[in-house]
């Protein structure tokens, strides 16, 4: 009885080992991690989108270097110690590229996991400045940093000159990494700032915080953080009718701060990338979005199709499919993706990178201000 | 004068949230005062009821009934059916079993029977915030001064005057009724109730259902007030009644509805006067607080040890 289960279970072993070599040698798998479910889902849809997108149209054109690429999917449900499981997941399943993670705070631990066991990251989504800080090699992003989008929406504000301006974080790391640079923006250029001070992510009363808000007199409310709570911090403004102009950065552009929101949602301001879907040269592959009945013009859609299509971009020029060359590779080179011409620093960030200010509309639609 | 007009507002928020959490503490308090145990499920059973209210609302408006009255009275209804049979089935299947025992062993069955419900709904519902329709807009504003304008809105009202009938209603139950005699005997001796010939197996499902339908009417106002609902918002609503009803003294009524009421003062004063950030350090502060100095709770008897 023992000797036959100890034959099984090699055989058995066997066979998983030889299932995975053979997958292995055919196909260059690239990891999608973000979340599939939680409160910022809608996010992770984007990413998926997108990244499937770019697989699906490389692997039609040849694939990369004469093999397929193959997509791997992880769920970090946008939480930390999760995001730690997946990367972790992700070592033990040989995979040597990853798209993800999306929010900051996920993408922070989980990069340490990466760079440790020499996987190459590319996140289309985290805007951390300190996620390229620490002088990683392998770490890449398609987007531009809080740094960068911060001072953008701390301009919009003062150019409106606001007799006082509250900013308001949920306390994350990128919800009060770019809250904060907001503020030292207005800061520099002599706004008044009431207040500056946190939510607990997942409250859902903020009538307190309204309440404050008004007696501080503000004319404008920055909040740094996602749609869930600025959502309802909208709702119950205008339920207490508080007269200010609200706004937030890309992780309350979405329609879902609509359906929180109603009517409240309309004049919000966003820092948002640029509709990459609006530019002529993307049409074709707009098109192929909307032939899958997906809609492309999610902020987070166009930087992971670029971010799959860099990583493979990258394989190519290096001729190797080992990490540390190919991010070599993607330092040196320089790239068209659908989000532009892509250069990349030292610390792995694009050279340039714009965000523009969006006005929001209660129908789920933008418009571009200024 | 501006000072006073917002200390005024804060304690208006403070009272509306308070009484929520009182409504969905008698839950707590009943069902410890009956069997001891401490049902870490009835915050799942709060949102579940906001759900439910919230699919109602939805379906009702979706066939083209207006009259706003009616469409909240049946997602009340149908909100209080269905909680109440989750609280009654969640009694059958997770606690009778193993009523009894060690105390660990239903508190261990209570916080699985909670991450159950709690998947239950991500898997049934998704896992995003819904929003919940805003029916009751608008409301009063009075005693300006300067730039600062206090209101009372109709939401904030409606939120009170449910709470309020449903003490009554509670305590002239709990008071008057045949079964709310039956309840107070278990509750001060179930061993003896029992010889006595009352159906205990029959007034512990009771009180399960009536702390259920009260939480379901705290999902409605809760749902409707903050405006967005999620899979996890119960949880923590749970916590802080379960606070609001410790320091009020579990097992007592009256305590579970103070409790609720000084909890949402306290939190909308921390938040007004401090910051938003402290709001729960202060909340979970006060529980600790009262274990430690008085952990009857405010208005709770001292347990007399019955040998």
């Amino acid at each position: 009885m023992t000797t036959s289960l100890k034959k099984l279970v090699t055989a058995v072993s066997a066979s998983v080992a030889l299932m995975g070599a053979g997958h292995a040698a055919a196909d260059i798998q690239i990891g999608i991690a973000g979340p599939m479910t939680g409160p910022v889902a809608q996010y992770g849809d984007m990413q998926f989108s997108g990244a499937r997108m770019a697989i699906e149209q490389i692997n039609a054109n040849g694939g990369v270097m004469g093999e397929k690429l193959v997509a791997v999917e992880y769920d970090d449900v946008c939480d930390p110690k999760q995001a730690v499981t997946v990367a972790n997941r992700l070592v033990n399943d040989g995979v040597r590229y990853v798209i993800g993670h999306l929010c900051s705070s996920s993408t922070q631990p989980a990069s340490d996991i990466y760079e440790d066991e020499g996987i190459l990251m590319v996140t289309p989504a985290s805007t951390s400045p300190e996620i390229t800080e620490r002088g990683y090699e392998l770490i890449f992003r398609t987007i531009g940093l809080d740094s960068m989008q911060g001072p953008v929406a701390g301009n919009y504000i003062a150019s409106q000159s606001p007799k006082r301006v509250a900013v308001i974080h949920d306390k994350q790391q990128y919800g009060e990494g770019i809250a904060t640079a907001v503020r030292d923006t207005l800061k520099d250029k002599g706004i008044e700032i009431a207040m500056f001070e946190g939510v607990t992510a997942g409250d859902k009363d903020f009538s307190s915080l309204v309440t404050k808000l008004k007696q501080a007199d503000v004319d404008y409310v920055y909040f740094g953080g996602y749609h869930p709570e600025l959502g309802l911090i909208l709702r119950q403004a205008r339920q207490a009718n508080l007269d200010a102009k609200f706004m937030g950065p890309e992780g309350v552009g979405n329609k879902d701060i609509n359906t929180i929101a109603g009517e409240a949602a309309e004049g919000l301001l966003v820092t948002l990338p640029p509709s990459f879907d609006e530019k002529a040269e993307n049409q074709s592959l707009v098109q192929a979005f909307e032939a899958k009945g997906e809609d492309p013009s999610g902020p987070f859609v166009l930087t992971s199709y670029a971010a799959v299509q860099l990583v493979a971009d990258g394989i190519e020029a290096a001729e190797s499919t080992d990490p540390f060359d190919v991010a070599a590779a993607l330092r040196s080179g320089s790239f068209e993706t659908p989000i532009g011409t892509v250069q990349y620093d030292k610390a792995g960030d694009m050279k340039s990178f714009e965000f523009v200010v969006y006005e929001w509309h209660s129908d789920g639609s933008k418009t571009p201000v200024n | 004068m501006q000072d006073l007009l917002y200390f005024s507002q804060q304690l208006i928020n403070g009272l509306t949230i308070g009484s929520a959490y009182a409504l969905i503490a008698i839950g707590y308090t009943m069902v410890y005062g009956i069997i001891g145990m401490i049902n870490f499920a009835h915050g799942e059973i709060y949102m579940i009821g906001a759900y439910t209210a919230l699919i109602a609302i939805t379906g009702l408006t979706a066939l083209g009934l207006a009259w706003l009255p009616l469409i909240l009275v049946v997602a009340l209804l149908c909100a209080m059916l269905v909680s109440s049979s989750m609280g009654w089935a969640v009694e059958r299947v997770a606690y009778r079993p193993v009523r009894g025992r060690h105390r660990l062993i239903p508190l261990i069955s209570a916080i699985g029977m909670s991450i159950f419900l709690q998947n239950y709904v991500h898997l049934a519902q998704g896992s995003r915030n819904v929003g919940f329709p805003a029916l009751i807009e608008g409301g009063f504003n009075f005693g300006s001064d300067g730039n600062f304008q206090m209101s009372l809105s109709y939401m904030q009202i409606t939120i009170f005057v449910t709470t309020l009938i449903c003490m009554t209603a509670l305590s002239l139950f709990i008071s008057r009724s045949r079964t709310g005699r039956a309840c107070r005997a278990v509750s001060q001796d179930l061993g003896m109730a029992s010889l006595l010939g009352i159906d205990t197996n029959r007034i512990i499902s009771a009180t399960f259902i009536i702390g259920a339908a009260l939480a379901a009417v705290a999902g409605l106002l809760l749902g409707m007030y903050y405006g967005s609902i999620d899979p996890l918002f119960g949880f923590i609503a749970g916590l802080k009644a379960f606070t609001a009803a410790v320091l009020g003294g579990i097992g007592s009524i009256p305590g579970a509805m103070l409790g609720g009421l000084i909890l949402g003062v306290a939190e909308s004063m921390t938040s007004g006067y401090l910051s938003g950030e402290y709001k729960d350090v202060v909340s979970f502060g006060l529980l600790i607080l009262i274990l430690l100095f008085k952990p009857t709770g405010l208005l709770g008897k001292p347990e007399v040890e019955k040998i």
